[in-house]
């Protein structure tokens, strides 16, 4: 006992080993893990173009329609895959607490770190792409896009917290969960701005914090971008902070219970 | 030293609290000392190990340990099946504190679980074996005061039991251990003194062959 760690240096030991161990399993995990990770999100991006380019033509005033896409997908991917990935986290790793220096908390916001940088350089890429081939990619104000996407990843994180939490306790709830991520995704603009949606119907749509987020990353990008009133990013912090302090809350309540197999 | 007191425990099951499976168990096991945990299927010995070694927490009762104690080594437990033999090392000596000397640690638990060019590759294509020697070789690597060892030593060969046990008594000045197993021959090898649990309590043996005895009694009667 002469030389007992403390326990914030367990616990940043604990989340280094995972860190690395998760990246490693997620970036060369499989063939070529780390190419689709790039993929994906250019594939999504070049399918809504087919669709719109041949179904329908669009126009986005003070836009790109490409980049006008590209904002939206970057921004909802990266709040879906920090919650869903962050969800199934404790699920993933029960084989892990069999050391005691790892809680299901780490495992959870280790994950959700992870996804955080990894969706972080899948996204600069994917923007610098898009201005090496002649889009004009580039933000207009560059710390609102980082604020922006920065609240709706601490959102994802802290939706990701609660609901796993809630899926170890009881596994419906990460059904539901994975259901209500389909009508989430029209239901958060990445196809459509607010602007197109008559006012009656706007409202209700407005009141989605992930709509009002990728709104704001949008204006924040185009100066010339119309935005619709009654979006504040306020509003989206106000949920990314709530729940990101609802989700420790529950994992600190049912510390015990999480542990039981 | 490692002290139980009135330790109680059960599961929560899909229709509520679940039957005790611990009530009031209560020992102190010196240190130094190798146990050897005796008792029918379900009778809460992996339960009994899992607590000793903080992985869960009793609903009544304290657990107090006066030493390091390792994880309790078992069955699918600790290693990931999609990392190589070697990243389950880096990652058991990383979560230890042990970021700096990895190299030494690798060596060891390579030299140690003799797992040749399998340590390379990823657990899953393990067989029961080789997983236990990979286990057994990683809690080795580390200085602990208590090693906790669920079943794993069953689960290799004569030659590396032997090298196993081999170890430990290298150990014994400075280590114990604490073991499940169903066979009597490890027991009988590994242990000097002995642990019955039965219908939720416990009873300590100051020898081994005590303890297999009063179980063994308590199946035939």
């Amino acid at each position: 006992m002469d030389n007992v760690r403390s326990s914030a240096s367990i616990t940043l030991s604990a989340w280094n080993a995972l860190f690395l161990r998760e990246a490693v399993s997620r970036v060369s995990g499989g063939r070529a893990a780390w190419l689709w990770l790039l993929v994906e999100n250019s594939a999504h991006l070049m399918i809504l173009m087919v669709l719109f380019s041949t179904i329908r033509h669009r126009i986005m005033p003070g836009f790109d329609f490409a980049l006008f896409l590209a904002i939206g997908i970057v921004g909802y991917r990266l709040f879906r895959n920090t919650t869903m990935r962050s969800m199934a986290a404790i699920s993933a790793n029960r084989a892990l607490f069999a050391y005691r220096q790892v809680k299901p908390v780490d495992v959870v916001l280790v994950r959700a770190f992870l996804e955080g940088v990894i969706q972080l350089f899948v996204g600069m890429i994917m923007f610098a792409g898009m201005s090496l081939v002649g889009f004009d990619a580039l933000p207009h104000d560059p710390l609102m896009v980082m604020v922006v996407y920065g609240l709706i990843w601490i959102f994802g994180t802290g939706l990701g917290l609660m609901l796993s939490v809630g899926s170890t306790l009881i596994p419906e709830i990460g059904r539901v969960a994975e259901l209500f991520f389909i009508p989430m995704y029209f239901l958060s603009g990445v196809m459509f701005s607010p602007s197109m949606v008559p006012p009656a119907l706007r409202d209700w749509l407005l009141l989605n914090p992930i709509m009002q987020g990728l709104e704001l990353a949008r204006a924040a990008f185009s100066p010339g971008y119309h935005v619709v009133a009654g979006i504040h990013v306020d509003y989206l912090m106000a949920f990314a902070f709530s729940s990101l302090f609802f989700g420790l809350a529950m994992h600190v309540r049912f510390a015990r219970r999480l542990l039981m197999q | 030293m490692i002290v139980v007191e009135d330790v109680h425990k059960r599961y929560q099951t899909e229709h509520g609290a679940g039957k005790w499976v611990l009530k009031g168990v209560s020992f102190t096991i010196p240190p130094n000392v190798s146990v050897g945990l005796v008792g029918r299927n379900g009778a809460g010995k992996s339960t009994l190990l899992r607590l000793i070694g903080g992985v869960d927490t009793p609903n009544r009762g304290r657990i107090e340990r006066h030493c390091r104690v390792s994880w309790p080594m078992g069955f699918g437990g600790g290693l990931q099946g999609s990392l190589t033999g070697r990243q389950n090392a880096k990652f058991v000596s990383r979560i230890h504190g042990h970021e700096l000397d990895i190299p030494d640690r690798l060596a060891y638990v390579a030299d140690f679980s003799e797992l040749g060019d399998a340590f390379d590759e990823p657990v899953k294509t393990y067989s029961s074996g080789m997983k236990s020697r990979l286990q057994f070789a990683l809690s080795l690597a580390f200085d602990f005061d208590v090693y906790i060892s669920d079943e794993v030593t069953s689960a290799g060969d004569a030659s590396f039991r032997a090298k196993a046990a081999e170890a430990f008594k290298n150990l014994a000045n400075r280590a114990g251990l604490i073991m499940v197993s169903h066979d009597e021959g490890t027991l009988k090898q590994f242990c000097s003194a002995g642990i019955w649990l039965d219908d939720g309590r416990a009873q300590w043996f100051d020898n081994i062959d005590d303890a297999l005895m009063a179980y063994k009694e308590s199946i035939t009667a």
